[in-house]
């Protein structure tokens, strides 16, 4: 049914059980939290030997809060043509996953490439891995506040305005929470300060 | 090992130094991570002992500002991550909304076969990057010239076709921007006709080059059962001898009426991921000639839905109906029934997926990006150790990241 110009009530993102149309991408999976890791587990066993992607939604207002999504595909590790590996099958596995604070166990046990997508998960959703080796930011400074790809995070409007602004601080090699310091991050404030026309410490953009 | 030398003043490289091991910081500037990679690298002497890599000094929020966009402009940004590739990102998240919208066997064969067309051209630009900036990586400084005349040709075709060299906007839900303009086939016959010479050229040049052969050969070994575990896909993952090719696997776009070999190696070291890209080249080149031979005859290149299609310019100071569809397409957009799916292509990197959600409205509720760089890359942390700082850049070079889609 192409693009009717009325909104669905019916089965929306809110829903888990969302009225889907019917499109042959891949085997979806639902699981509990508590037995995430065994199914990967089972999964791999199974053939799903490569992990292509984890990835987050956030249903905000729904209970549980946040999906976290894992696209596996069965491939063998010695197929040499277009042939043997014909059409490798795709899974989808879904984890609900919500409270005040929403954690998972991490998957870096059984395939390595999941760390990068758990600490961006990580960062951007405040979603926590457990076991992970070295949880940490990875896209966003590591003394940034909150996580933006969050339904709550705004993007601009007032309430973006009201959302605190992070210290400047280099990226890496700085413990989050290290205030600003050197010649540096002086001058860069300083300048901040005169293009938004305020005053700073030696005087220098005081109005006349 | 002699003792350190005495250092004088503040080392800015220098982050720390133990014992006979020192931690050096090598980008984010630094030519030859190929864009704002940067890499601390624990070396004892010349020998790596440890990398770690900190992505995220492109980040964009492309994501977020997708989520915030109408369905047709998300597009737009979502152009913008994989810059070497633009038309391919698009491309993939275009076939998901399609197939969300329940309109993807609707797409015009015309429209399909440029699309394929362009992404077949956008693959040869992008490894000519590669080429070109990796040649420059071992000292080959001549190669850069010759690729990039091969790229600028490609890049005149999409500004022909699309309006602009780098991210032209030129496919669009339901079809195409507009129809290829007068005098572009013949411009691309000319880069069809001029292309084996080229190829030539660049081989003779490069492929048994001794330099280069040493400085590629046995660097960076990646074995298949690695490659999988690694989440490996495209030219890094068939150099290590699996032939998984998405256009074969999973063929999209048409891809199944063009007749093209999938290039694979078993080495899996550095010159295995070259050799694929070189013979990926002609590959993409004998699809673009196929595709060629179908776009002399003129036909739609957009569907015919008026929801989704806008109408033609002419129309809308004539017809009533023609102007509330102009107008509600570009004030409101068109809603996407509620649904998710996951859609792949096969970038110049490897599987470029995208996770779309959508709860109903006229933008999008989720976009998940699969970035095959970002896989890729971080199979750095298995080669690195071991090997020399040097050869620290041959591996990144071979991997062919592009910091727009790791960070996005």
């Amino acid at each position: 049914m192409p693009s009717s110009q009325v909104p669905s009530i019916a089965g929306t993102a809110l829903d888990p059980t969302a009225v889907r149309p019917p499109i042959d991408d891949a085997e979806i999976v639902r699981v509990a939290p508590a037995k995430l890791h065994a199914k990967l587990e089972a999964l791999r066993a199974g053939g799903f030997s490569l992990l292509l992607d984890i990835g987050a939604v956030d249903y905000l207002g729904r209970d549980p809060r946040f999906d976290v999504v894992y696209h596996l595909l069965a491939l063998a590790t010695s197929p040499s043509t277009v042939a043997s590996v014909g059409v490798p099958r795709r899974v989808r596995v879904l984890c609900g996953v919500g409270g005040t604070e929403p954690a998972l166990i991490t998957a870096t046990d059984l395939w390595p490439n999941a760390d990068w997508a758990e600490r961006e998960i990580y960062d951007l959703y405040g979603i926590v891995f457990t076991g992970h080796p070295q949880l940490k930011r990875i896209q966003m400074p590591h003394d940034w506040e909150g996580h933006p790809l969050r339904k709550d995070y705004p993007l601009r409007g007032p309430a973006r305005e009201a959302t605190p602004r992070p210290a400047f601080a280099l990226k890496s090699n700085v413990p989050a929470g290290t205030p600003p310091a050197g010649n540096v991050a002086a001058a860069l404030q300083k300048r901040i300060a005169l293009a938004r026309g305020q005053r700073t410490p030696d005087g220098a953009g005081e109005k006349s | 090992m002699s003792a350190a030398p005495t250092v004088i003043g503040t080392p800015l490289d220098v982050v720390d130094v133990k014992g006979n091991s020192m931690t050096l910081s090598m980008g984010p500037q630094h030519p030859s991570t190929h864009g704002v990679l940067q890499v601390v690298v624990e070396v004892s002497g010349e020998i790596v002992e440890k990398a770690e890599m900190e992505i995220g000094y492109l980040h964009t929020g492309i994501e977020k500002s997708a989520e915030n966009l109408f369905w047709t402009q998300a597009a737009t940004v979502i152009e913008r991550m994989d810059y070497l590739n633009p038309l391919g990102n698009a491309l993939c998240y275009v076939m998901a909304v399609e197939k969300l919208l329940g309109v993807a066997d609707h797409i015009p064969e015309r429209a399909r076969a440029i699309r394929v067309l362009l992404a077949e051209l956008s693959r040869i630009a992008s490894h000519c990057v590669w080429l070109g900036t990796g040649g420059i990586d071992l000292g080959a400084i001549s190669t850069f010239f010759y690729t990039f005349d091969v790229r600028e040709d490609i890049l005149d075709l999409l500004e022909q076709s699309g309006g602009a060299r780098m991210h032209p906007n030129y496919i669009r839900i339901g079809g195409l921007n507009g129809d290829l303009p007068a005098g572009f086939l013949h411009r691309l016959d000319a880069l069809i006709a001029k292309f084996p010479q080229r190829m030539r050229e660049l081989r003779a040049l490069l492929q048994n080059n001794p330099i280069l052969r040493d400085r590629m050969i046995d660097v960076g070994i990646v074995s298949g059962a690695d490659a999988v575990a690694w989440g490996l896909t495209g030219p890094s993952l068939r150099a290590s001898g699996i032939a998984y090719d998405v256009r074969k696997a999973f063929p999209y776009c048409g891809y199944e009426r063009y007749e093209f070999d999938v290039p694979t190696r078993d080495d899996g070291d550095a010159y295995a991921r070259f050799l694929v890209r070189l013979d990926e080249m002609d590959e993409a080149m004998r699809i673009v000639s196929q595709v060629r031979k179908e776009l002399d005859a003129p036909g739609p290149i957009m569907i015919a839905d008026p929801k989704i299609a806008p109408p033609p310019k002419e129309t809308i100071a004539l017809s009533m109906e023609a102007l509330i569809h102009h107008f509600k397409l570009v004030s409101e957009s068109f809603r996407v029934p509620p649904g998710d799916v996951y859609q792949a292509i096969e970038s110049p990197r490897g599987e470029l997926g995208y996770y779309v959600v959508s709860n109903g409205d006229n933008r999008p509720y989720r976009v998940r990006t699969r970035p095959p760089s970002m896989y890729n890359l971080q199979a750095l942390k298995l080669l690195a150790p071991g090997n020399l700082i040097a050869d620290l850049v041959v591996m990144i070079g071979s991997l062919d990241p592009v910091f727009g889609e790791v960070d996005r």
